[in-house]
């Protein structure tokens, strides 16, 4: 439409102008950066762990008193677990994905190396681990039920096989071959062999830089007089199971507590609910601030239609219909938002930068700034259609009054 | 040219009625310059909106240029007054923020001319007012009789076939004012009919015919034109008002 | 009208009155475009809650936990890490000391008071039959750390350092954990069953209000808190492993012995130092200590030791999160739209009184009483808000607790908090208003006033 009269009546009043495309502008530069962290954390909580998650909870026990016998405690508690109704498969498991605690180490090809080849999480398991956990075997085998040793704490752990990830093991074996190959867990000899590849095991930490390099090995070794256990249920029997099994083994043997029923969904929710806030948060910075802009839009519009009550009469009576008239107001708020936008579009850039240097966030993707641009467009039109309308019926006899 | 036959026209609001205009019938014909008088509140300026179409009326009937008005819808009439009608306003009502050009553009704009032809137009109109040394610049640097005359050369920019003028030297000191009276004279020599409202019986005297308005009725219906007495040397004598822009 | 302003016209000060009047026409003027009003106030009061919702956390967090001494509060970090790599990609030394390191730095005693610690889980065997053996979670240390970290005692007192030396079976329970078991009556002098050894109870804890455990930031500062203390020296006896983060960068070796000789590191020591030559003092003691150690082939990095106080070790281990300080920022650019917007308002809001400004002008008015009338007006617009958006920041911290449960203690409005809502709204709101109020003072007092 008229965009050049529009624009040079605009300049005549810059500061009303200023004000809403600053407005716009932030707003842009806000919403493109907010948008885009909340894209990343979503990413981020979006990570497969490589385990069952739906029908699998821990639990924990913890014996006291002199002549608390772990291992016995240990093997008992198994048969008793493997037994329950519904209980599809267990094993001991000093960690999980997701958890945030854990074991790891290095692992070297070898003997007395300097710096380790790759870092691991350790999972102190035992033969029934992939059923248990769900992991997907895609080279190799599983363990066998000899295989799982009785360590003691604080002893060296010296499995001699182990399981990995197919991450961890295209680390250490970029060729593919991994499977029946020799690693260091240790400075000194043995080795242990690498006798299956699962498709994926994250490790316990959601912000470690190797998350994906986990490492399964076979041992019944108590944290002192403490083990822990997953348990996989029939699915949908999880919740029902979880009472029973607690039950079950706390009367079993009264020397110990029977603690920690958590189900690895809780375990993931607890794990990223810090990435899950701030996606929230952000998400009501974004809702709030472009409700403000909104507003804004609103009043200053409604303002203007004020001010001008006499120009639209004019305009009505020299010839506008009400289209017209409408189509003016929609058109300035075009006029302004786009230039609002287009310094907008710097402002977010310079936001990014900063989040760059000071928090190592990545350069925002140019979809993000297009979508927020289209947004505001958007938002503006529809802010300034109530006001625009109402110019629209501006009566024309509004000319001829005297004041 | 403009033919109103028993017109009426009533206010409602909830608690009144007001009948601005009563059985109001008028006609003026092709090149008359005629003058509207009567005392506030008479129903002229309500005559004047609906003769510009700017408001409806309740009953009667209404020609402009042969077309009958009634039953019109918004966007009909918006047409009609762009295409047929030239708008002179007691404050001058130019857009502030517009420069000069950009002010006479406006009805040419809605009449969707091309630049060229808007151009063309806007150039000699503002030719014809003698301001088109100033095209650039905006209203408040000019007094009023210059903004009157570039409302003038507005009205004019479209080939208006009837001008309405609102009491238009209303805001300006007698100088001015007969400045602009001759230059509304001057174009109704050149052929465009012309209406004026005013309460002035000065300014009324120096249109061909007078029409007076009271209690929305036409009281005074003389229906003959009459020549235009060439009158060099009759000022009106008014009080000069402070000249100013309302905001 | 109502009834007009009470003051005497001949008070002795007018300049009072006068504001009583401007407060009295913003509040009309306000009340005459209520949508206005209400929209400048929604802004004002979202932008303040949004700003003061994650100020509050952050200050709250960020802020100094134990202001009286935290300057002379040190966390000791000694680099025993492998040549090969530093234990932090950025070079600094282990955030934990390894026992032999802590044992020897506690019986050297060079600072004014110190103390080793780390964390332990045990199980609770209550005496009370109805109640079941439970977890619990506590802090073994030495008599110094009550006196260094100051928390308040409901019954009896700290172990002393004889005890330490004798590796007495005591143990000073937290408030909730004696309500617990003995109905928070005075427990001292009974005895506790933990994992089979009967320990004395010497002293209970009134409520400690820690806002984070800034005493061992290294196994979370918004972990679950310390529900028993106990000597370092009776845990090492009883073999008891820590439970909190351990780490080592080469194979401890098999057994206990080999793990307390080995550089694993577990523990956390904070050192009391009443002044800055003291502070200097352990320094050289600490690069003498690592040196000597170093001729005995461990220490194989360059000398790297830090002694950051209380404050520095905050900042170092980051507990204000990199989250809440993007919070925070986009928080104050939300607060900047909103006043921004409040510019545009009160711009056209004050626009429109034109006329009400030429006549007042007219009739006597000054440019500065102008100028006051509409700062007092946007003054009202900014209490408003601030009012508003001190219920919004209420929600918007219940919010922050819901979603983050570990800082239910710090997201809580205090009094300074709510003062510098209402002030930092104010001031926002009478900023925004300086620029609309300048043009409205402009007004030339004729101009408006032909009809």
């Amino acid at each position: 439409m008229e965009i050049r009269p529009i624009l040079s009546a605009l300049m005549r009043s810059k500061v009303a102008m200023i004000l809403i495309g600053l407005q716009v502008a932030l707003t842009l530069a806000i919403v493109c950066n907010a948008l885009f962290i909340i894209g990343q954390r979503l990413d981020r909580m979006h990570r497969p762990s490589g385990m069952n998650e739906a029908d699998t909870f821990m639990v924990s026990s913890t014996g006291f008193g002199q002549n608390f016998d772990a291992f016995a405690t240990l093997k008992a508690d198994l048969a008793l677990l493997r037994g329950i109704p519904g209980v599809a498969d267990v094993t001991p498991a000093n960690s999980v994905p997701m958890s945030e605690g854990g074991w790891s180490t290095g692992l070297n090809l070898q003997p007395r190396q300097r710096t380790s080849s790759a870092d691991t999480a350790l999972y102190l398991v035992d033969d029934h681990a992939l059923d248990t956990f769900g992991f997907k075997l895609v080279a190799g085998r599983g363990f066998k039920p000899e295989e799982a040793a009785e360590v003691n704490f604080g002893d060296r752990l010296q499995p001699a096989s182990i399981i990995v990830t197919r991450a961890l093991a295209d680390k250490l074996f970029p060729g593919g071959d991994a499977v029946g190959k020799q690693v260091y867990m240790d400075e000194d000899p043995p080795t242990s062999t690498i006798v299956g590849v699962i498709e994926r095991a994250q490790q316990p930490w959601m912000s470690s830089s190797s998350v994906e390099m986990s490492t399964l090995v076979p041992a019944f070794m108590p944290y002192g007089k403490s083990t822990r256990y997953l348990v996989r249920t029939e699915p949908g029997r999880r919740d029902a199971v979880m009472k029973d099994v607690e039950q079950k083994l706390a009367e079993a043997n009264h020397g110990r507590i029977v603690g920690r029923l958590r189900t690895i969904e809780t375990v993931r929710a607890e794990a990223y609910a810090g990435d899950r806030a701030m996606a929230v948060i952000l998400g009501g910075v974004i809702v709030a601030l472009l409700l403000i802009t909104a507003l804004g839009i609103v009043g200053m519009a409604s303002f203007w239609v004020a001010q001008r009550t006499k120009q639209i009469g004019t305009r009505r009576a020299l010839g506008a219909t009400r289209g017209d008239i409408l189509r003016y107001f929609m058109t300035e708020n075009f006029v302004i938002t786009t230039l609002g936008l287009a310094a907008g579009a710097l402002l977010t850039y310079a936001f990014n930068y900063w989040l760059i240097t000071h928090y190592q966030a990545q350069r925002l993707p140019l979809a993000y700034l297009g979508g927020g641009v289209l947004a505001l467009w958007l938002l503006g039109q529809i802010a300034v259609f109530g006001p625009a309308t109402r110019a629209s019926r501006v009566p024309p006899a509004v000319a001829t009054r005297s004041v | 040219m403009l033919r109103m036959n028993h017109l009426s026209k009533v206010y409602r609001t909830h608690l009144i009625e007001t009948h601005a205009l009563r059985d109001f019938s008028i006609h003026v014909r092709e090149g008359e310059f005629v003058a509207v008088t009567g005392p506030s509140g008479s129903g002229k300026t309500t005559f004047l909106n609906i003769a510009g179409l700017l408001e409806t009326f309740s009953g009667g009937e209404f020609f402009l240029d042969g077309v009958d008005v009634r039953g019109l819808d918004d966007n009909a009439r918006s047409r009609l007054r762009n295409a047929k009608l030239g708008f002179i306003f007691q404050g001058f009502n130019l857009i502030p923020d517009l420069n000069l050009f950009d002010n006479v553009d406006v009805p040419l704009r809605y009449r969707g001319f091309n630049a060229a032809e808007r151009k063309r137009r806007i150039e000699e109109s503002l030719t014809r007012v003698g301001l088109a040394s100033r095209m650039k610049h905006y209203p408040s640097e000019l007094s009023g009789g210059q903004q009157q005359r570039v409302a003038i050369a507005r009205a004019l920019a479209g080939s208006p076939r009837l001008l309405l003028a609102d009491e238009p030297t209303g805001n300006l000191d007698s100088l001015m004012a007969r400045g602009v009276m001759e230059l509304l004279e001057e174009i109704n020599r050149q052929g465009t009919t012309i209406i004026m409202v005013t309460h002035d019986p000065e300014l009324a005297a120096r249109a061909q015919r007078n029409v007076h308005v009271m209690d929305g009725q036409v009281t005074d219906l003389d229906d003959e034109p009459r020549l235009r007495q060439p009158q060099e040397a009759a000022p009106a004598r008014r009080e000069a008002t402070a000249t100013g822009v309302t905001a | 009208m109502s009834a007009p302003n009470p003051t005497p016209s001949r008070g002795p000060q007018p300049g009072l009155s006068l504001i009583a009047y401007y407060l009295q026409l913003g509040w009309r003027s306000l009340r005459r475009n209520p949508v206005l009003t209400a929209l400048m106030v929604i802004g004002i009061g979202l932008g303040i809650a949004a700003s003061m919702t994650t100020l509050t956390v952050l200050h709250l967090t960020g802020a100094d936990p134990i202001p009286w001494k935290s300057d002379r509060l040190h966390y000791v970090q000694l680099d025993n890490w492998s040549a090969e790599q530093p234990a932090r990609d950025d070079g600094s030394p282990p955030d934990q000391v390894t026992y032999r390191d802590a044992m020897a730095l506690m019986s050297a005693r060079k600072a004014d008071k110190q103390a080793a610690m780390f964390k332990l889980s045990l199980p609770i065997q209550p005496e009370n039959r109805e109640l079941k053996p439970f977890q619990a979670l506590g802090r073994v240390t030495y008599a110094d750390f009550f006196a260094m970290f100051e928390p308040p005692f409901q019954f009896g007192a700290p172990w002393n350092r004889d005890q330490d030396e004798g590796h007495a079976r005591v143990v000073v329970l937290t408030r909730a954990l004696n309500e617990k078991l003995f109905g928070g009556q005075d427990s001292t002098g009974r005895s506790l069953r933990m994992n089979d050894v009967d320990y004395t109870i010497v002293g209970v804890l009134d409520e400690w209000k820690l806002r984070f455990r800034y005493y061992d930031v290294t196994n979370g500062a918004f972990a679950d808190p310390d529900e028993f203390f106990m000597p370092l020296t009776t845990a090492v006896d009883l073999k008891q492993r820590s439970t909190g983060n351990n780490s080592c960068w080469q194979s401890p070796g098999d057994g206990w012995e080999a793990y307390l000789n080995s550089d694993c590191v577990w523990l956390q020591m904070w050192v009391q130092l009443d002044t800055p030559a003291r502070l200097a003092e352990y320094r050289d003691f600490l690069n003498s200590y690592v040196s000597e150690q170093k001729k005995l082939g461990r220490f194989p990095r360059p000398l790297n030791n830090r002694l950051l106080d209380v404050n520095q070790w905050i900042v170092d281990q980051r507990v204000v999160s990199r989250d809440m300080e993007v919070q925070t920022g986009l928080a104050f650019a939300f607060l900047a739209v909103c006043l921004v917007n409040t510019i545009g308002l009160l711009l056209a809001k004050f626009t429109r009184k034109a006329g009400e400004i030429g006549l007042r002008r007219a009739l006597g008015a000054s440019r500065a009483d102008v100028f006051r009338q509409f700062l007092v007006e946007s003054g009202v617009v900014g209490l408003s808000g601030g009012v508003l958006g001190l219920g919004l920041t209420a929600l918007g911290l219940v919010a922050v607790r819901a979603l983050y449960s570990e800082y239910r203690s710090v997201a809580q409005l205090d009094w300074t908090m709510v003062l510098t809502t209402i002030a930092l709204a104010v001031v926002s709101a009478v900023l925004a208003g300086l620029y609309p109020t300048w043009r409205a003072c402009r007004v030339q007092p004729a101009a408006q006033l032909k009809v």
